[in-house]
Order: structure tokens, then sequence, then C-alpha cells
């Protein structure tokens, strides 16, 4: 889903199904910014020349799906080019006591290609985990660029010229959130008001969230719809597997109109509506309440204390 | 070569309306980005926020909050200034990433506490935190040594993590509530009050993942405890939260020991641009998301919890409304006998103001409007997507494209 052209690297064809999730992307950027900035504050006047940093990436394999969950940080040899493998498996250790189900998938690093000592490291952790991922992190900001600039690569055996040589072969990712994950993403992404405790403001929140989602749905149909429209006034060659695509995803709607879903649905309306309905008459209990204790605070003429006064 | 232009299709498309969004975001949101490159994808709007609410961090330097300055630390710790004030630190300032992990956390743990540290840095009177990490001890609520065996743990991380570039201190703990909300515990206090007496500065975060699930929006406190013996001027009311029936009594009793602090967000340029793009990618979750099915255990908890109260309520009422023609719905025993002097007075003020705690009933309506708000919101997505996705009929002929739903395709 991700995968940009150029970059010189076939894709890959290993089967396996990436996903990644923020966290991992958002500590990559947090470890080089840190970084940068401490080199900033300590060393020269001028532009720090560019910092590779080094790290792992950890989480699940299961099958053919690989989810990347978390990462941490590891330390670079710069004369030996290689990364301080003690420290790496005390880090490990800690990592696994908190998080026992994780695994070492891979390594990552900053930079804008692949360079050769890549492969080296690569190939050193080879032998925590027998396919190692390698994620790399633009980290130029180039506002132009509408992709995330993280690519995956994985490391293929293949024949060149009749000798067989590892390579890195570019992966697709898709991204993949924990609902939590996906809240908090959104809250710093966008800032939104916490304070907002106010049914309005949270509203608007809510709304305007699934406004922007659908936004983005809509965008992208109109796109295909444009260039299908080309296609069939001729201006575009049609393409058949686009085309069939195309013509699977319409006949996917209804979506799921089965009638055991319209019953679920249904009685989860009602359960909302049930809901409202009882609030709503708490609310009213409530203010009657208020009500007559003051009506009887401002009124009362038959208190047992006797002879109070009528409070005008 | 269709491909290609498809693709410069798609960039454009969402060229325009990305930027359109996020510039409509920024606008409404006072988003103040941390540097202060021009460039043409971003609005830096510095309006003031009409209400209260935290905005985003307008830190001028570009990303310099990164950086450790060594120096000026140990210089503020020589001269601990929070010792003359238990109400110095007013504000704490959490980073991107910190957040993440915590929440991430503290959801991984399901039902049960999970617990962990903050690191970060002192300036003023803010605390910030640059990082958290997790600590492999199951926090649950009666075990005030917790952090007492996970020490070693945490002296080893920190070690760790001082030889690739992270240099901040220790600087708070956080913990989780799942479901129950945010604020200190018995135990909490008491631990974060011989924190705050052996570590300052040291702050104690709460977050409620499940809470956060529910509403949509991230749960989080931060607070910071007085010190023994020490009476806080009498606050305005923190903002409202439901606290469930077995737990009231706990918060109650030690709810005037702490004070909250306010908090906001920041993260780095890269962060911002990292996370804009990646709004194109996770579109996709905020669609599918579907915070009805999720919470189901927790709203019937909720519910039960209210009916629970209410009942307690009724008899509340039952009772006083035997002590003759009047019933003091609240439970704070001063304004009680307040109330009965007044009274006794006669031609008092008996508007005396008794409802400085409102009442039972005040309250329970407070929760119930929140959960059903909650469900209402849960509800209306699951609407929108019906009628996105369902309400269409398979048309027999020719292949028509707006069939996607009644969403007017000739917008452009």
């Amino acid at each position: 889903m991700a995968s940009s052209s150029g970059a010189g690297t076939m894709s890959s064809s290993s089967g396996l199904t990436f996903k990644l999730h923020p966290l991992v992307i958002v500590n990559i950027s947090d470890h080089y910014t840190r970084l940068m900035a401490q080199a900033a504050a300590t060393g020269s006047a001028g532009i720090p020349p560019p910092l590779r940093v080094f790290g792992c990436v950890i989480g699940v394999q299961a099958g053919r799906n690989v989810e990347i969950f978390n990462s941490f940080e590891l330390k670079h040899d710069a004369a030996t080019d290689s990364l301080d493998r003690p420290f790496l498996e005390t880090k490990q250790e800690q990592y696994k006591k908190v998080f026992p189900k994780y695994d070492v998938l891979g390594w990552y690093s900053i930079g804008a290609d692949i360079r050769e000592s890549d492969m080296v490291i690569h190939k050193a952790l080879m032998d925590i985990n027998e396919s190692p991922v390698y994620l790399l992190l633009n980290p130029a900001i180039n506002p132009a660029r509408k992709e995330l600039p993280l690519s995956i690569y994985e490391s293929e055996l293949h024949v060149i010229d009749g000798v067989p040589s590892l390579i890195f072969v570019k992966a697709s990712y898709t991204i993949e959130t924990v609902e939590a994950e996906r809240i908090s993403v959104d809250h710093v992404a966008h800032i939104k008001p916490s304070d907002g405790s106010s049914a309005a403001t949270q509203l608007a929140a809510h709304l305007t969230g699934m406004h922007s989602a659908i936004k983005m749905l809509h965008s992208r149909i109109k796109v295909l719809h444009h260039l299908l429209a080309a296609i069939q006034k001729g201006d575009a060659p049609p393409e058949h597997a686009l085309l069939r695509q195309v013509s699977s995803l319409v006949r996917r709607l209804p979506a799921i109109d089965s009638p055991k879903f319209q019953d679920d649905f249904l009685m989860e309306y009602n359960d909302t509506l049930l809901m409202t309905y009882l609030a709503t008459i708490t609310k009213c209990s409530n203010t009657m309440n208020e009500f007559v204790e003051k009506f009887t605070t401002a009124y009362d003429k038959q208190s047992r204390r006797g002879g109070r006064t009528v409070f005008v | 070569m269709s491909k290609r232009k498809k693709k410069s299709e798609q960039r454009e498309a969402m060229d325009a309306s990305s930027s359109i969004a996020r510039q409509s975001w920024e606008l409404e949101n006072n988003i103040v980005p941390m540097e202060h490159a021009a460039s043409g994808s971003s609005s830096p709007s510095r309006l003031g926020t009409s209400s209260s609410a935290p905005a985003a961090a307008a830190v001028d330097s570009c990303d310099s909050i990164y950086a450790y300055d060594e120096a000026a630390q140990s210089a503020i710790q020589q001269q601990k200034p929070w010792t003359r004030d238990p109400h110095y630190f007013k504000n704490v300032k959490i980073s991107a990433l910190a957040l993440l992990k915590m929440v991430v956390h503290a959801r991984s743990g399901g039902t049960l506490e999970v617990m962990g540290i903050m690191q970060g840095k002192i300036e003023g009177d803010t605390f910030i935190v640059m990082d958290a990490f997790a600590l492999p001890v199951e926090g649950t609520e009666t075990r005030v040594n917790a952090q007492a065996d996970a020490y070693e743990y945490m002296v080893d991380y920190v070690q760790t993590n001082k030889q690739i570039g992270r240099l901040e201190n220790v600087v708070g703990w956080y913990h989780s509530h799942p479901g129950y909300g945010c604020w200190l515990s018995g135990i909490d206090v008491t631990t974060q009050v011989l924190n705050q007496q052996y570590q300052e500065p040291f702050l104690a975060v709460v977050i409620d993942p499940t809470r956060t699930v529910s509403a949509g929006k991230v749960e989080i406190g931060a607070f910071r405890t007085y010190p023994q013996g020490y009476k806080p001027p009498d606050e305005p009311a923190s903002e409202y939260q439901t606290i469930p029936l077995n737990k009231i009594e706990d918060f109650g009793v030690h709810c005037k020991q702490y004070y909250p602090l306010d908090i906001t967000y920041f993260k780095s340029s890269l962060d911002s641009h990292l996370l804009d793009l990646l709004w194109n990618k996770y579109w996709l979750n905020t669609l599918s998301s579907s915070p009805l099915l999720g919470s189901r255990d927790y709203v019937a908890g909720q519910i039960s919890d209210l009916a629970e109260k209410l009942e307690q309520t009724e008899t509340q009422l039952a009772h006083s409304g035997r002590m003759g023609g009047f019933f003091m719905p609240s439970q704070k025993k001063k304004e009680v006998s307040l109330f009965v002097e007044t009274k006794k007075r006669l031609e008092s003020t008996i508007y005396v103001c008794f409802y400085q705690e409102e009442s039972q009933l005040a309250k329970i309506t407070k929760d119930s409007s929140k959960i059903t708000v909650e469900q209402v919101h849960g509800l209306m997505s699951q609407v929108i997507k019906d009628i996105l996705f369902n309400s269409v009929t398979p048309v027999a002929t020719a292949p028509s494209f707006d069939s996607s739903g009644p969403e007017p395709m000739a917008e452009a």
C-alpha cells in the first residue's frame, strides 16, 4: 500500500505482511530529534551533520504476519561499524520483562537511502532473527511529499552475476493501531482541546474527526471516478486489473445487509434511545426535586417546627 | 503510464483536500508548530484560546526542548524552589512520545493496573516529561512498595539509556486506573507523599485507558500532593468526573491532599510532519473504529453503578424526608448543621450557600448524561457508516459510480 517508486530495489516477494504501529514511528523520530538537539546545543554553530541513529524493533511474528509494536535505541560503534552486542542483549532483557511477548524483529536507522554498511549490520542481526527487517526513516522534512518517508526492507538471497548474495528488497506495510493508540495519536496530531468537557465541544470534536475521515474516503473515490471517466472517454488506456478491482469494490456495496445485521443494528439503536430516555428522566426528576425543595422552603406552611411565617 | 497518472491525480486530490483539512484543523485548534519555517503547508496561528483549554505548546526555539542541559538542571536541583511553596509546580508538558507510550502501556494492561516511570526535566514551574517507560511490576492498589521492587529495574534502565543519549532524570511515575477515573487513591497518596519527600521533584500521573477508548479522548491527570499537615487554600472545584461507588469513599477521603496540574503536549517538527503523513494512512482506522462494540462491558458496569447510586440516593432522601418537610440533599455534615441553624432563626437567609456541593441527585444526573452522550456518539458513527455503505441497491444496468452513497459526488 505504501511502496513508492524509485530506490532501485526490487519489491519483496516473500509474502510476509508487515504491520507497523505509530508508536515505532514516533519513537524513531524522537530518538533522532533528541540527538540532533543535543548535538546542536553542545556542538559547533551551523547545521550539524546528519547523524545516523540506530535501534532495534520488536514485535510479534505470527506466521506470515509481522507486526511491529515497539522499538528501542542501540549503541553504534562508528569505528567498526557494528552494533554494540552486549548493549543489545541488556536492552532486550529489559524489554522482555515488561513485554514478554515481543521478540526482536529487526533494526532501524535514519537516512535517505540504504548503504553498503547496512548489509553488514543486517547480517550481524541474523543470528537473533533469521530474517530481520530493516526500517529506514528519512528525516528530511519535505512538505511536498505526501507519503510516509519510511521504508521497510527485507533481505533476500538473489543470484546476481552467478554469485548468490544478499540484497535488500523493499516490502510494503500497513499502519495498524489499537484504539487507544489511535486516540492518543489523534490527540497529539491535532491537539484537540482536551478541556472541552461541555457536550458541545465533545460532539464537535467527534463529528469533525468522522468528517475528516469521510472526506479522505471521498477524495480517494473521486480520484477513481476521474480515472474511470477518463478511461470511458478514451483518454487513458483501459487497465484490466485495475478495472477488475474497481468493479469488485463497487459490487461489495451494500457492505452488510443481512436481516440479522438489521436486527442487531436496530437493537443497538433502541438501546441507545432507551439510555437517552432514562437519562432525560433522571435529569427531569432532578430538576423537579430541586424545584420542590425550593418551593417547600419558600412556601412551607405545615412545618412541624411551627410558627414559620411565609417567606415572601 | 496510467499508474503514474493515477498517482499524480491522487497526489493532487490528496494535496488539495488534505492541506485544506490540515489548515482548517490548525485554525480551529490553534496549533502552534514548533518551528518558524514558513513552509506552505502549515499555517501557524497564535490566537489566544477563548476557553481555558490547554493550547498547543508555543515553544519558540525549534526543537531545543529536546536538548538536555545538565548544568541548568543541577542548578535547579541546588536551589530547590519547591521547598518554599507546596503549590509551586503548576504545569506539565508531556511529549508526544511519552503520551503514546503511557497510553499504549496502560491499555495493554487490560483491567489490571500498570505502572511506569517518566523521565524529563524541570523548567520554572513546569515539569517537562520527555519519555516514559514501563516497569515490570503488577502495580495493584494494595502494594505500597511496588516501586521499591522495581527500583533495580529502573536504575538499570536509566543507566542503559544514558549511554544512548537519553540523559534526562526520572521526574515522576505514572500508573493506570482502568475504568475508574484519574485521581489518587489512598495508597497512591501515601506513595506520592513519600516520593515527594525523598525524590523531589516528583510527579504523579494517572491514566484511564478504558475511559479513553470509550470517550474518544485521552483521560489523563497529573497530581502533586501537599505535605502532611498543610492546609490548602480553598480551590475552585476541579472538573467533575464519575467515580464508581466502591471507590468513592477512597476518593473522597483523600481528594483534598493533592492538587491537579495543567497538562499540555508538545511534539517536535519531525513528529508533526510524520503525524500529518500518518493521518493519510490511518483515517481508515478512524472510520472503522466502533467504540460501541468495544466498550460494552464498561458501559454496562457504569449503568449498574449508576443504578446503585440512585438507590442509595433514594433511601437517603426517604430518611431525610421524615425530618419534617425539608430534605437535605447534601451529604456534608457542616452544611446540615448550618442549614438547621438558619432554619431555627426563622427569618434568616434560607438560601445559605448549601449548594456548594451538588446534591447527590445532580451528580447522578451528570453521570447519566455523560454515559449517554458517549453512547450517542458511538451510535452516530455507526449510523453514518450505515448510510455510507449500506444504503445502496445494486444497479443492474451500466456501472454507476455514484452508487457509493448519497454523498454528492458532484461536489467537484
